[in-house]
């Protein structure tokens, strides 16, 4: 238990001192605000829903995609990076059995995961309401803490997919190269047109579950559910890297 | 005290390391050696836990890698001049792995400026050359203060201020009582710097023992000689033994 909390430590140190989560962040703030500005000015023009309504707040809260890809690729460096700087050599000499190590880089990249998420979708929030409020504008929508919530939680479940993947492939590019391909061959371009009412149970069915508040009803999961198969994917996915990390040789 | 008995590794067919044994006691540095592919890494690798031996055993004093306790406190290993995470800087490095080990904060500061590079704290580590990477690497392994030192080439990439400073810092530590085994392929720097050889070709023991009294008994006058003629040897037994085999 001691080692864990030692990695897990270390683990967060490495996340604080490493220039592609900074850089993630900087980047996702950066998107997230711009975004919303974007929705604010173009809001009402070319049948676009006007400035105040639900329509168009939600709009410019759709920032879940953001946190996501953020933290896909933020795990897949955390994990994949190991070995790319050989880094995983001194870690699994300080832990050689190897337990802790998956679980330690999971926890500190859940709770990079949670700021960074939190932090975006904020600043995000943030600037949606000067936007309102310039315009005399004071009301959000009901769902929006719901949003909030599901953005964050689906962005840190992003970062642990992120990590198992890193640790499964070994290789950063390969890594990125199969979430990305998973994403719009597997499940956007093959599965949701084959099973199109399965497609909701799909990595990205549940995330859009819980970050896009235009999806009509009962196309997309409950958010007790979506959470649940999200957590399920993530949970398969870094069992399945941990038993990796165990039984290979370290090259 | 180092034991490896009966160690053997197949890669496909390829025996890697072949029922290889030997031993490597405290206060002296050892040297570790054997022409390129000859199954040095890869025998580290099983002492140290990173690659699973097909058979045998490798312990330090007397338990495997894995099963020691704070293995970082007991072994400062190091296989790689290049385990580093470019962006960070050198002390940053030094703070993660004692983090992870559980190890005081002070002692990053202590064996940069044991290794000379407490200059270079705040540095890159992607900025580094070869020398101080390798500085870096020994001050890692230092970090938990242990009692064996296991080095993969430490002499590699150094200038000869470097390899001096490298040998006389690795006789110190033996002569503290730390048990220092150290693979090479530079002959000429590993003379000057180990007590006792292990020579390794084709996987199998060539020779082991003090440098002294191996020179002296196949009556070669230095530690190049020596590695030939014992590589030489060994390279005619595993001849006359695949010849033995296949008639």
């Amino acid at each position: 238990m001691t080692t864990v909390v030692h990695l897990t430590r270390a683990e967060i140190r490495k996340l604080a001192t490493s220039w592609s989560y900074l850089i993630a962040v900087a980047v996702s703030i950066g998107l997230a605000v711009m975004s919303v500005a974007v929705d604010a000015i173009v809001a009402g023009r070319n049948g676009t829903p006007p400035l105040g309504t639900t329509a168009s707040t939600d709009q410019m809260l759709k920032l879940g995609p953001v946190c996501c890809v953020a933290m896909l690729i933020v795990g897949i460096v955390a994990a994949g990076g190991e070995y790319r700087h050989k880094t995983i050599i001194p870690a699994v000499l300080i832990a050689p059995r190897r337990h802790g190590l998956v679980l330690a880089k999971a926890i500190a990249v859940a709770l990079g995961g949670a700021l960074l998420s939190a932090v975006t979708f904020g600043l995000g929030l943030a600037t949606a309401i000067v936007a309102l409020a310039i315009h005399h504008l004071h009301d959000l929508p009901s769902a929006t803490g719901h949003l909030y919530a599901g953005s964050v939680i689906t962005g840190t479940l992003f970062g642990l997919i992120g990590t198992a993947l890193g640790y499964i492939t070994r290789n950063t590019i390969v890594a990125a190269a199969a979430a990305v391909g998973w994403v719009l061959f597997g499940e956007l371009a093959i599965l949701h047109t084959v099973i199109p009412h399965q497609a909701k149970w799909l990595i990205t069915g549940a995330a859009v579950a819980l970050t896009d508040p235009t999806s009509p009803a009962g196309s997309v999961l409950g958010p007790v559910t979506a959470v649940a198969v999200l957590i399920g994917y993530a949970a398969a996915l870094l069992a399945a890297a941990s038993g990796l990390v165990l039984c290979r040789d370290v090259a | 005290m180092i034991t490896v008995h009966q160690l053997t590794k197949h890669y496909r067919s390829v025996a890697a390391v072949n029922g290889l044994t030997f031993e490597v006691g405290p206060g002296r540095v050892t040297g570790f050696l054997g022409p390129n592919g000859a199954g040095k890494t890869t025998t580290l690798r099983m002492l140290l836990g990173l690659t699973r031996p097909d058979s045998g055993t490798a312990t330090i004093d007397g338990v495997r890698y894995r099963d020691l306790r704070q293995p970082v406190r007991r072994v400062g290993a190091a296989l790689d001049n290049d385990s580093f995470q470019p962006g960070r800087s050198a002390i940053e490095h030094l703070r993660v792995t004692a983090t992870a080990a559980g190890i005081s904060s002070k002692r990053p500061a202590e064996v940069l400026d044991m290794v000379g590079l407490a200059d270079a704290a705040r540095r890159r580590v992607g900025t580094f050359s070869l020398g101080m990477r390798q500085r870096l690497t020994l001050a890692t392994t230092m970090l938990g203060d242990p009692g064996v030192l296991i080095l993969d080439e430490p002499l590699n990439g150094l200038d000869p201020d470097g390899i001096r400073w490298m040998r006389d810092l690795l006789r110190k530590l033996a002569a503290e009582g730390r048990t220092v085994l150290v693979s090479s392929h530079l002959l000429a720097e590993a003379a000057q710097t180990v007590d006792d050889v292990v020579v390794i070709a084709n996987g199998r023991l060539a020779a082991e023992g003090p440098v002294a009294e191996l020179t002296a008994s196949t009556h070669t006058d230095n530690l190049e000689d020596l590695f030939f003629d014992l590589i030489n040897n060994r390279a005619r037994i595993d001849d006359h033994a695949s010849e033995a085999y296949s008639s």
